[in-house]
């Protein structure tokens, strides 16, 4: 089987920032090549990249992941028929949630506080956040109002949804069509597995690709009204931090988010156009994309200072080897990009010609003179440009018929 | 005779879990054999309920040829709406390890083992999907052999930095499936049954920890180690 995949590498440089970090407010670290290396988990940037989806693509091609799925269910329920009351229409929605995903949606446990002061009623939650395309919620709120023949008759709805065809359709409906946010990323569902969804991507936790300290700023801030009488801060504590050069590794697999993609097409549907939309929008809000951790802190917003993409045909290869060794900072300018871009530029000819590593396409996106070392290990381009080229040579090769 | 298949299993992360449900992933000092038999299974492009008993009826071992250490990633996820975290889950990897994995049985399985982890049908990773392995990953086969005597023959795969540091220590630790009837030292619920995850199982595995002396060639392709504080610290 010949298959197409491709793998992204990112060297970027982020001042003091804290992207990541844990139960004690420390950014993230893991040894490395026998030192501490900066790190910023693989969820951290997953969830970023899925948030630069909202800007890439239409919201119908994206996916809902919340408790309060039957909330937004309801939403289209009473959007379709106004004259459904809003409780009403939660009933319904938890009925029919629950059936398509054998999941529990309640209400959740009102507080003593709330019900004393009869606070309004709450949607009903599944306990777990679920992850459902908008279209597979659209299919849904289309097949309640069939259930209750759009009135609020929530008995009407679950004899509807007994029979076995009816029960089979709202199955099916949470099964197929899938946004590409699930497609690339996967999901879970606790409750039947049977429609869980298996990534096609792998996103490697980001590493620095030199030794780091966290480092801990102590700062006071002045209370305004204080008084000559009252010397001293109004406040005072500490923020931890570090800044890194991060190396950032993804691979995606094309033939499994095509899988992904066209289960429940209509025949006279091709998943290439959508599989095709999918990795240009994974190509770029993975390129683009930065966890948010205390950007308004540090507001350390950048942007890679090089990339390479590689199209594969066997499988992916992470690069990450080259810097198990920690880079040193440039003796007299300091830095570590330019040395970074030249250990690459080493290794990567040497891995792919002892190891037979074939490519069918690659690509390089590189800023200034500290990178040039890396202008031979593809076709040079603008962040735009190889977006569209990298989409171009996959829809050619699923096109061809590689896959 | 039986052929053995040898995976290099590096990377900067790698989690092995047994026994690891729910909120609290952690792993195991070494990669188990459900872990490794699924990465095989996986780059055979076999789904998650298909049958694994000649996978399971392997022989399974590995060298520990780097420790690394254990970390611990503490993940939360953030409310839709409300935007306020919530705890999820405390997840464990070992960091910087290096192992050396090793399948043993009939030559044709193996060889088939072996075209499917160059050309893997689901892409591979060590333990959880954001451990990515790095190269060299698949060792090749070995020929009429057995695990400990390619275990003996294999090159100690660790890094330079680790072998400056345990220049005395050449001797690596390893795991191995208890003989039939042997005794084994410890024992871990880890041999796959099914990956079928409306009902996992495992069953019971016999462990022998012994340890080898790796062959002491250099790994091809590494220049020869140059340390001028070796001099320094003799005298």
């Amino acid at each position: 089987m010949t298959r197409t995949i491709l793998d992204i590498h990112v060297l970027q440089t982020v001042p003091p920032s804290n992207l990541n970090r844990d139960d004690t407010g420390q950014p993230k670290t893991a040894t490395y090549g026998g030192v501490r290396r900066a790190r910023v988990s693989s969820q951290a940037w997953k969830r970023a990249t899925r948030r630069a989806f909202d800007e890439l693509l239409d919201p119908s091609d994206l996916g809902v992941r919340s408790k309060k799925l039957a909330d937004e269910l309801a939403d289209r329920i009473t959007a379709a028929h106004p004259s459904i009351e809003r409780t009403a229409a939660w009933g319904i929605a938890a009925e029919t949630l629950q059936t398509a995903t054998g999941s529990k949606i309640e209400v959740p446990r009102r507080k003593k506080k709330d019900a004393e002061d009869e606070a309004p009623e709450t949607a009903p939650e599944s306990s777990y956040l679920m992850f459902l395309s908008r279209r597979q919620l659209d299919g849904l709120a289309a097949l309640a109002v069939e259930g209750t023949k759009g009135t609020d008759d929530l008995n009407a709805l679950k004899a509807f949804l007994k029979a076995k065809e009816n029960k089979a359709r709202a199955r099916a409906l949470v099964d197929t069509r899938h946004s590409v946010d699930i497609a690339l990323f996967g999901r879970m569902v606790a409750d039947a597995t049977d429609l869980n969804v298996e990534a096609s991507t792998q996103v490697a936790h980001a590493l620095s690709v030199h030794a780091v300290d966290n480092e801990s700023d102590y700062y006071t801030a002045v209370d305004d009204k204080n008084t000559e009488a009252e010397k001293g801060a109004g406040m005072i504590g500490t923020v931890e931090f570090n800044s890194a050069t991060l190396y950032r590794y993804a691979a995606l697999d094309v033939d499994r988010l095509r899988d992904n993609l066209g289960v429940g097409l209509r025949d006279d549907e091709s998943p290439d156009e959508p599989t095709r939309r999918a990795v240009e929008a994974f190509v770029e809000g993975f390129i683009a994309s930065l966890p948010t951790g205390k950007i308004n802190t540090f507001g350390n917003h950048t942007l890679p200072d090089a990339v390479i993409v590689k199209l594969r045909t066997k499988r992916p290869v992470s690069y990450v080897a080259a810097f198990e060794k920690p880079v040193a900072k440039h003796r007299e300018e300091g830095g570590f990009l330019r040395a970074s871009c030249e250990r690459l530029a080493a290794y990567v000819p040497h891995l792919e010609e002892q190891y037979g590593l074939a490519d069918a396409g690659s690509w390089v996106l590189r800023i200034g003179s500290d990178t040039a070392a890396l202008a031979g290990l593809g076709t040079e381009m603008n962040s735009k440009d190889l977006i569209e080229a990298v989409g171009a040579a996959v829809t050619e090769r699923l096109s061809s018929g590689a896959a | 005779m039986t052929s053995v298949l040898l995976l290099r299993l590096a990377g900067p992360l790698q989690a092995w879990g047994s026994a690891a449900r729910f909120a609290r992933r952690t792993t195991e000092n070494a990669p188990t054999k459900s872990g490794v038999l699924g990465l095989l299974a996986a780059a055979q492009g076999r789904e998650r309920d298909a049958d694994l008993s000649d996978l399971a009826a392997l022989r399974f071992g590995v060298r520990i040829d780097q420790p690394g250490t254990r970390i611990r990633d503490f993940q939360t996820a953030h409310h839709a709406d409300s935007g306020k975290s919530m705890p999820l889950s405390e997840r464990f990897y070992l960091a910087d390890a290096v192992f050396v994995a090793g399948v043993e049985g009939d030559a044709s399985f193996i060889e088939a083992l072996h075209t499917a982890v160059q050309a893997p049908a689901f892409l591979p990773y060590l333990g959880r999907r954001s451990c990515p392995p790095v190269e060299p990953f698949d060792l090749g086969v070995r020929p009429d052999t057995h695990l400990m005597q390619a275990f003996r023959e294999e090159p100690w795969h660790a890094s330079e930095w680790h072998r400056a540091r345990t220049r005395s220590r050449r001797t690596l630790d390893v795991l191995l499936d208890s003989a039939h009837g042997e005794p084994p030292h410890l024992s871990l619920r880890d041999t796959p049954v099914s990956f079928d995850p409306r009902h996992r199982r495992y069953e019971l595995r016999g462990i022998t920890t012994t340890s080898v002396e790796p062959n002491s060639a250099p790994l091809p392709g590494t220049p020869p180690p140059h340390d001028p504080t070796t001099a320094l610290r003799k005298s």
